[in-house]
């Protein structure tokens, strides 16, 4: 066989193979994004087609304006969406600590949005700690309506995040990969994982040698949640790492879908 | 059973040091080279090498070529601030499985344009060898990468204009790829290979339209990066089966001469 026929070969059973994982995407990303100046945005128009194209078959979108106006803005533009949204997608808001009470649209007062199934935070950015005693209010929301608190690594200081995840067991805490690699934090991220059993890691840039075998090995395939960081990432790379992982085939569609679907089934709206 | 035929253009072999990797030496690579299907591998250098033990480790490399089969090949660094390196590199030039030189001007704190890289340049075309380079964009979190940006080392890709000259990551994700993107253009000596977090979307795409097919090289950054998290991009990229074949194989081997 030659090489282009070996390469086509393999890239026919790649392409079977990533559609028996079901994957579902908790990372995708709507508006201008920061840090990223050549990619090209995300319309809500082409998403379910560019999903398709990746054979991802569901997913909840958040919205760059969030990091990069205002978490109200961002909030905004997920609500304008939200009526046009398929069943297969729902969103993420950017939340604040509920004290002092800012502007609407925010997360943490009264039953959520509909189409609501997470909440990120982003301390660095909007200038808070996360404290239990700053945002413990909007914590205690997330668990009463069991939605899960999102936060990217870079957002965050891991021993506030440490605190935290102590202080409210019940509260679901999703740690992103983004807007960097985590790669040069996994000896801290170890004994967080292993230490806080409601802690888990989105794996759309946990892209270090062996990391996603490794981290089944050490910590469970429970406790990994796939995230593409569509428009600015390709989704092939975390498949990649997924798909050709060493690890069981029930793993593998644990971490594709399963684990983010069965967090979500915990919502209560 | 399918014989390998990648050519992985960026790997390393050593501790990374800031972080834990579950696989670091050349046992290792080999391992993984043999799951994935890739003959050759260009060690592009450890941070023992980057931090002054080049003769011990042109030495590591030498016994690492010969013990993985003749398979991985390897670079000698080359530091602006260490007098001997020249001297070094033009003895591991007559050693087995010696391809090239590695230059980081953001480790050593020298902008690529510096004159102090001249005298590397100079003895690459003496010895008509490849220069492979850490490249990045402007960076807000790590402010030394505006010591590697790409279009810094276009005086000497000018004045040395028959070395092959290998913008390493593409120049990042940032100003810095678009630059590196505009001399693999304009220059025929210029290339790139996507080693490390280069996960932009659909770049093989738009290399595909904007570079000719002799352009771009697969990389993994083995051991800081899985070359899993790239393989896949490209097998499944929507870029003809001929140019799967330039990045994964061939454009490596011809910039490295190295035998199929």
């Amino acid at each position: 066989m030659g090489v282009e026929e070996v390469i086509e070969k393999i890239s026919r059973e790649k392409r079977e193979a990533v559609r028996e994982l079901q994957l579902f995407d908790a990372n995708i990303w709507l508006g201008k994004p920061l840090h990223f100046p050549l990619t090209r945005e995300l319309h809500i128009t082409l998403v379910q087609e560019v999903l398709q194209s990746y054979s991802i078959h569901g997913g909840l979108l958040s919205h760059w304006d969030g990091p990069a106006l205002s978490p109200q803005e961002g909030n905004s533009a997920l609500l304008e969406v939200g009526e046009k949204l398929p069943e297969n997608l729902n969103t993420i808001w950017t939340g604040l600590p509920l004290l002092p009470r800012e502007q609407d649209p925010l997360p943490g007062l009264g039953a959520p949005d509909a189409r609501l199934r997470g909440v990120r935070l982003f301390p660095k950015t909007h200038r808070y700690t996360l404290s239990p005693w700053v945002v413990g209010g909007l914590c205690r929301w997330c668990i009463e309506y069991g939605l899960p608190l999102f936060l990217w690594h870079v957002e965050i200081e891991w021993e506030s995040l440490y605190n935290l995840a102590q202080t409210f067991p019940d509260l679901r805490i999703i740690l992103e990969s983004q807007w960097q690699k985590v790669l040069y934090h996994n000896r801290v991220l170890y004994s967080l994982l292993n230490d806080n059993r409601n802690v888990f890691l989105e794996t759309s840039n946990f892209v270090g040698q062996d990391f996603i075998t490794h981290a089944v090995s050490a910590l469970g395939a429970e406790r990994l949640l796939f995230g593409s960081f569509l428009p600015q990432n390709d989704p092939w790379a975390s498949v990649g790492m997924l798909m050709d992982a060493d690890i069981s085939e029930h793993d593998k569609r644990l971490i594709a879908g399963e684990n983010m679907r069965t967090i979500l089934q915990g919502v209560r709206l | 059973m399918i014989e390998p035929f990648i050519i992985d253009a960026h790997a390393h072999t050593g501790f990374p040091n800031l972080f834990f990797s579950p696989e670091i030496d050349a046992p290792s690579l080999l391992r993984r080279m043999d799951q994935f299907r890739i003959q050759y591998a260009i060690n592009l250098c450890s941070m023992r090498s980057l931090v002054g033990d080049q003769r011990g480790e042109l030495e590591k490399a030498a016994q690492e070529f010969e013990s993985s089969g003749r398979r991985i090949f390897y670079l000698g660094f080359f530091s602006p601030k260490r007098k001997n390196d020249l001297k070094l590199l033009e003895e591991a030039s007559t050693l087995p499985g010696f391809k090239g030189i590695k230059i980081h001007p953001s480790f050593d704190g020298v902008s690529a344009d510096d004159d102090a890289y001249d005298a590397i340049w100079e003895f690459a075309a003496r010895f008509d060898l490849p220069i492979v380079a850490h490249t990045w964009s402007v960076s807000s979190y790590n402010p030394v990468q505006i010591l590697s940006t790409p279009e810094k080392f276009e005086r000497f890709v000018q004045k040395y204009s028959k070395i092959r000259f290998v913008l390493g990551h593409s120049g990042g994700r940032g100003e810095g790829r678009v630059q590196a993107i505009r001399m693999a253009q304009e220059y025929d000596n210029v290339y790139m290979d996507f080693g490390g977090d280069i996960y932009c979307h659909q770049y093989f795409e738009q290399m595909a339209e904007e570079l000719p097919d002799n352009k771009v090289l697969f990389g993994s950054d083995y051991p800081w990066i899985d070359c899993r998290s790239h393989l896949t991009r490209v097998y499944l990229a929507n870029i003809s089966t001929h140019l799967k074949r330039r990045i994964l194989r061939d454009n490596a081997l011809e910039v490295y001469r190295l035998e199929g």
